[in-house]
């Protein structure tokens, strides 16, 4: 990994320049009971001593054995070399079976190592000390992704190793431009994140404000997205997703293949993809596996979908409390049958399905799987049906809240379908209070504040606003792979933003 | 201090928008005034206003849900609005709702003195639609027609809309709404607008009431109340020139055979002859029919083109004549309810501004007008008249056809 | 990637097609017929070939202006401080008053309309509240909202002049022959009126940033808006004819709730009256922005959002006083409004800028 131009904070407590000693390393780790410390002879020589000092459990035990003790104690390589320099120089020019070795003289170096699954071999007479990378092999292997589900694709998703997710979108990008700068986020933490991009393609000013952003993070530690996305968002308060998250490599590579900037950091499953404009968080990689014209007339049911999850409570609120002289004679007529069995106003009952529903749903999601599933659909089923039979509320409302529940899920991502929720409460309360005229001007505000987002300089609705006008189908249909391809504009791609086939 | 004044106006404005919320607190100053409780509407359907002794009678037939029964209100007032007003509040504090409404029903006495009125009531009041249907009851009040179409279980509304519906599709007339009516009468100073009557008949249908609804002609309206009412003739020929006609069975008596022939076509032409010196010296309508056989009463060779241009003339005479009638009409009331004025304006505008200019309403009474009728017999459909025998024998199948029946 | 406020000229005239949507419906076909006529549905022709003169008259009188230099800057320049700031601010007094107008007249509309037993003030706050919201913010984000609505309004237009179709009746149109050319001309001045406001956005001509060879081409858009104007003139007039036109003030909505959607929706009029509001916004919206660019300029500070406030406070205090019920309103309408709108669009602003000019100040 390139280190990145930022300088990356180190650990607090290990920011020490002081020179290496086992006591000065001992002290630094006191406390610390899985950190392990002991003696090992030099070529079996029991007069010569190093000590070696390593974390349990980010190391491999076993490997700490095979390739570093038992060759450091091995007469024959090291029986007559006497001199302790020599040693040193033997360790790092490749006398052990490990890969990476390092040498080490401050004291805020070597506890960084440690810290990442490096072990120690620590010379006190010469206040230096030899690392060797020999971290544990237990993590997550690469499996299907979980939330983001896979029909016809690639299924290699992101895991908590950034060294194993960077290798998967390696694997994909085999190319010398793509670039991969390293950070460290977190002052207690120091959490290690990648930023990836391609040279000579993604556009230098979003590289930069990237690092820019990235390294003026300001946290104990990067453990949670939200960490991430907050810190380098361009307007946090907005509830609407502004950097595109994946766990999905192909998602992600492909991405990167439009000129966007791809962020992965240790410990998350996750990558992030900046700028994050709304038609992107409308698209599904599945749209580039199936057929142009069924991914286009899916990508419209989309767009069609957020109308539908934000507008039909509001909607439905404003025609049965102010304008039923919208409503069909023959539907108007049920509907007023049905809601004379209801004590409850049209308003009460609108929130109070909305609730449930919300209610039905984070039961869903944090109960586990088996039984979460049987909540949603007896919640649903039961609950509904009920809450009908007993008159608590109209048949009409269930259906309305139903389907604008139904709506949301087709959303491809989470954070944009928690948005639309919590935007279509105040949607139904505009309507509540003005009707119609609340719901178009509640619509019109909305709408100014997505106009008003940008993310790493790009227009949040771009390409309906913030450009030429042009490149609309863009983000409505799927072209043909054949046809030729333009990238969004608004991301200024150097190659002029013209796919060459 | 700038951010603690921040925060202050980010308070402010929450709570206001919250104030928001509660304006249904307040009647004054408030949409929440046009709120409805969905539970508390009567649905309107139909309308019906007659005269009273001191003002009018209206009447409403709602229905509050699908499976109840439909009910009748009636309030009387000096006005319509007065009466609609003491209308819309009903028993158990139930709402009427006219934005449902679908037929407006007049008694004649109302045509005659107040129809600017109910005109300018369904205009105003932003729940009715301008499209709702305008009828004129005659020989009996309007709300006891209505009454007397809804049965047990079928609303009079369902009735009405249905009947109505079907004096469109049978050519027995023309229900004109409240917006073609207003912009006639404010462009041409007239209208027309379709009357029924109640007729007392076999009950047909069990759920339905004792009357049946039957059409009764135009009534020619002027802006602020009706003047006379025309023949089922008259409004025949009317529709033929407005082009509102759509569909209607007539029987045609040919060679001792009676055709019933279905006019489906009607293409009406009207155009101004100008003298020399360039005065109107008529106008001639030419009116062109297509028609088709829908069924024979006895038998004739419609294959011979002398026999079905027997036929058509005698299409031709009978829609000629219901032309004629409606132009005659038109001409002694002095009235041009047929818009013949607008129509020869549009097909020579210069030519009829400078030999009409604004004495139309002198000129027409004594204008000529020529009527030409053009039918044509399009089809029998799948039938084959007289049906043509080909094969090994001998001789006109058609005599040996003629010949066995005379024979029998 | 600091945020700054600046604009392309595609936004800027989309911002302006939006926004002029809304006196387009308020004036049109009531104030056309009235002077036009029968033959008023072809009055937007002669009002195009006005507003591309005019549209050349500006980009004429502002071609050598530096980029960034807004209308005030320029009449400053042209006028000397003090005339350059005495013509500020009347334009923003008198653009405060407008905004009460127009807020005025949306709050009308829907009472005549949707909400007949509703009371105008709280349309008025609501309604200026969310336009004073939005002055506040950037001026890019404005014009990008109004890019998103541009597609969506022009729809629903579509929709709606589509769905009228069936009831235009040749005799409400015709005949219309060369000797109504007097008319056409009469009727084309209430469009051209609503088309010149197009000069009060060139006060936001500072925010435009230019992008390589881009240069103003508004005609188009100034065709596309005609185009509007003739589909609601010809489409009400069709309808309902001459004389129910003129009668009705808001003739187009009275068209629309005869409107049935396919079965699904009866009458499709309080949709399109609310989707109508957020023109009313977005024009509501510039309007105080513009107002409070100039205040800016004029008192020579750097952001304008201290002066939003007082606009929209204005804007609210004339929307009650000057018409505090309908007949006002109507009053206000007729002739004192759109006289003073012309006045400023096609006299004042031209001439402050005509001086500059002469005086070769750019």
């Amino acid at each position: 990994m390139l280190r990145g131009k930022a300088k990356a904070p180190a650990p607090p407590e290990t920011t020490s320049n002081a020179p290496v000693t086992v006591a000065a390393l001992e002290a630094v780790f006191e406390g610390c009971y899985d950190f392990e410390s002991r003696d090992v002879h030099i070529g079996g020589d029991i007069r010569r001593k190093a000590r070696l000092c390593f974390i349990d459990g980010l190391v491999s035990g076993s490997d700490v054995a095979q390739q570093v003790i038992r060759p450091l104690t091995d007469p024959e390589r090291f029986g007559a070399v006497t001199d302790t320099k020599a040693v040193i120089s033997m360790l790092l020019g490749g006398s052990v079976y490990v890969y990476t070795a390092k040498s080490r003289e401050t004291l805020g170096e070597l506890a960084g190592d440690l810290l990442n699954g490096f072990c120690a071999l620590l010379f006190d007479a010469e206040r230096t000390a030899v690392t060797f990378e020999v971290k544990s092999p237990q993590r997550r292997s690469v499996e299907a992704p979980r939330e983001e589900k896979v029909v016809k694709g690639a299924k290699d998703a992101f895991v908590e190793t950034l060294k194993i997710n960077t290798t998967l979108v390696r694997r994909k990008l085999r190319n010398t431009h793509l670039k991969i700068r390293e950070f460290h986020l977190g002052r207690r933490a120091d959490t290690s994140a990648a930023l990836i991009y391609i040279d000579g393609f993604t556009n230098p000013s979003i590289v930069a404000e990237a690092e820019r952003r990235l390294a003026g993070i300001k946290t104990e530690g990067a453990l949670t997205s939200a960490v991430i996305e907050e810190n380098i968002v361009d307007n946090p308060r907005s509830p609407f997703p502004q950097l595109i998250s994946t766990e999905r490599s192909d998602k992600f590579c492909m991405n990167l293949l439009e000129g966007r900037v791809g962020i992965l950091v240790d410990g998350l499953p996750l990558g992030f993809l900046a700028p994050g404009t709304f038609s992107q968080f409308m698209k599904v990689p599945e749209d580039h596996a199936g057929h142009f014209l069924v991914a286009s007339c899916l990508t419209l049911l989309r767009y069609f979908s957020v109308a539908l999850t934000l507008l039909a409570p509001a909607f439905y609120v404003a025609v049965a409390m102010y304008h039923q002289e919208m409503i069909p004679t023959r539907l108007m007529q049920s509907m007023i049958e049905a809601k004379q069995q209801v004590p409850f106003p049209t308003a009460v009952e609108v929130i109070m399905m909305l609730l449930a529903f919300e209610l039905l749903q984070e039961a869903g999601i944090r109960l586990p799987s088996p039984i979460g599933e049987t909540v949603s659909i007896i919640g649903a089923l039961i609950v509904g049906q009920s809450a009908v039979e007993a008159s608590v509320v109209s048949p009409v409302v269930v259906v309305v809240i139903a389907l604008a529940g139904i709506a949301g899920y087709t959303m491809p991502n989470q954070d944009m379908g928690s948005a639309l929720r919590l935007c279509r409460f105040l949607l139904v309360a505009a309507s509540i209070a003005l009707g119609m005229f609340g719901v178009a001007l509640g619509c019109a505000v909305l709408l100014y504040h997505l106009s008003s987002l940008e993310s790493f300089g790009v227009p949040y609705m771009t390409p309906f606003a913030g450009g030429q006008g042009r490149h609309l189908s863009r983000a409505l249909l799927r072209h043909s792979m054949t046809e030729k391809r333009d990238r969004e504009p608004e991301l200024k791609t150097e190659d002029g933003g013209e796919a060459k086939l | 201090m700038k951010k603690s004044l921040k925060k202050a106006a980010r308070l402010l404005a929450a709570v206001l928008a919250l104030c928001l919320t509660l304006t249904g607190c307040s009647r004054g100053l408030s949409i929440f005034s046009n709120y409805r409780r969905l539970e508390m509407v009567e649905l309107v359907r139909t309308i019906t206003v007659d005269g009273a002794e001191d003002g009018v009678n209206v009447a409403i037939y709602g229905t509050a849900g699908e499976k109840q029964e439909a009910r009748m209100y009636q309030r009387t007032g000096p006005s319509i609005g007065v009466a609609m007003n003491e209308l819309s509040l009903l028993p158990l504090g139930r709402e009427a709702v006219l934005s449902h409404t679908e037929e407006l029903l007049i008694g004649e006495d109302v045509a005659r003195e107040r129809l600017d009125e109910v005109l300018d009531y369904v205009e105003r009041f932003s729940e009715t639609r301008l499209d709702i249907g305008l009828l004129v009851v005659r020989d009996s009040a309007a709300w006891e027609l209505v009454s007397g179409l809804a049965g047990e279980e079928t609303p009079a509304s369902d009735v009405l809309a249905g009947l109505s519906r079907s004096i469109d599709r049978v050519g027995q007339g023309y229900i004109f709404s409240c917006r073609e009516i207003v912009t006639s009468l404010a462009q041409n100073g007239v209208a027309l607008i379709q009357c029924v009557r109640g007729v007392q008949e076999e009950k047909l249908f069990e759920n339905r009431g004792d009357l049946n609804l039957a059409p009764a002609g135009f009534a020619v309206a002027r802006p602020d109340a009706i003047v006379d009412f025309l023949t089922e003739e008259e409004t025949l020929g009317t529709m033929l020139l407005l082009g509102k006609y759509r569909s209607k069975n007539v029987d045609i008596p040919v060679d001792g055979a009676v055709l019933t022939l279905s006019v489906d076509s009607v293409k009406p032409e009207i155009k101004p002859v100008f003298s020399r010196d360039g005065a109107l010296e008529r106008v001639e309508i030419r009116l062109t029919l297509g028609a088709n056989v829908v069924c024979m009463a006895g038998l004739t060779d419609l294959r011979q083109a002398e026999t079905r241009h027997r036929a058509e003339d005698g299409l031709s005479q009978r829609f000629g004549d219901a032309l004629t009638a409606a132009v005659k009409r038109g001409q002694a009331m002095g009235i041009d309810f047929l818009d013949l004025y607008g129509i020869l304006s549009r097909r020579e505008p210069l030519r009829m501004e400078d030999a009409v200019g604004k004495n139309w309403d002198t000129l027409f009474p004594g204008l000529p007008v020529e009527i030409a009728v053009e039918s044509t017999l399009s089809r029998t459909y799948d039938i084959i008249d007289p049906p043509e025998i080909s094969g090994r024998e001998e001789g006109d199948p058609w005599e040996k056809l003629t010949g066995s029946l005379k024979d029998n | 990637m600091g945020k700054t406020d600046g604009i392309t000229e595609r936004q800027l005239t989309v911002l302006i097609f939006v926004s002029l949507l809304s006196p387009m419906i308020r004036v049109l076909p009531t104030a056309a017929v009235m002077l036009g006529g029968r033959a008023s549905w072809l009055s937007p022709l002669p009002a195009l070939a006005a507003g591309a003169a005019l549209t050349g008259l500006y980009t004429l009188l502002l071609k050598n202006a530096p980029a960034g230099m807004g209308l005030q800057e320029a009449a400053e320049q042209g006028l000397g401080p003090v005339g350059g700031r005495v013509f500020g601010v009347l334009t923003a007094l008198w653009l405060g008053l407008y905004g009460g107008f127009l807020a005025r007249s949306a709050a009308e509309r829907l009472l005549s309309t949707v909400y007949p037993n509703g009371n105008p003030p709280i349309f008025v706050i609501v309604l200026l509240a969310a336009a004073a919201l939005t002055a506040a913010g950037l001026t890019k984000s404005l014009a990008r909202t109004a890019e998103v609505l541009m597609p969506l309004l022009l729809a629903i237009v579509a929709v709606v002049l589509l769905s009228a179709a069936p009831e235009v009746s040749s005799a409400n149109l015709l005949p219309v022959t060369y000797r109504d050319w007097r008319d056409i001309l009469y009727g084309a001045v209430p469009i051209f009126n609503v088309a010149a406001a197009f000069g009060y956005f060139l006060f936001l001509r500072g925010r435009v940033v230019r992008d390589g060879e881009q240069r103003p081409n508004r005609f188009p858009w100034l065709i596309l808006l005609l185009a509007v104007a003739f589909g609601v003139t010809f489409f009400t007039l069709g309808t309902l004819g001459t004389n129910l036109s003129i009668t009705m003030e808001n003739a187009f909505f009275m068209v629309i709730r005869n409107i049935r959607v396919f079965g699904v929706i009866e009458r499709a009029e309080a949709v399109v009256v609310a989707v109508w509001i957020v023109t009313d916004f977005i024009f509501l919206s510039s309007v105080l922005m513009i107002a409070a660019e100039i205040w800016k300029t004029v008192a020579g500070v750097k952001r304008r959002t201290f002066f939003v406030l007082p606009c929209a406070a204005l804007s609210g205090a004339a929307a009650f006083l000057i018409a505090p019920d309908a007949f006002a309103l109507l009053k206000w309408s007729e002739f004192l409004i759109p006289a003073i709108n012309l006045a400023f669009t096609v006299i004042l602003i031209p001439l402050a800028l005509a001086v500059g000019k002469i005086r070769k100040k750019y």
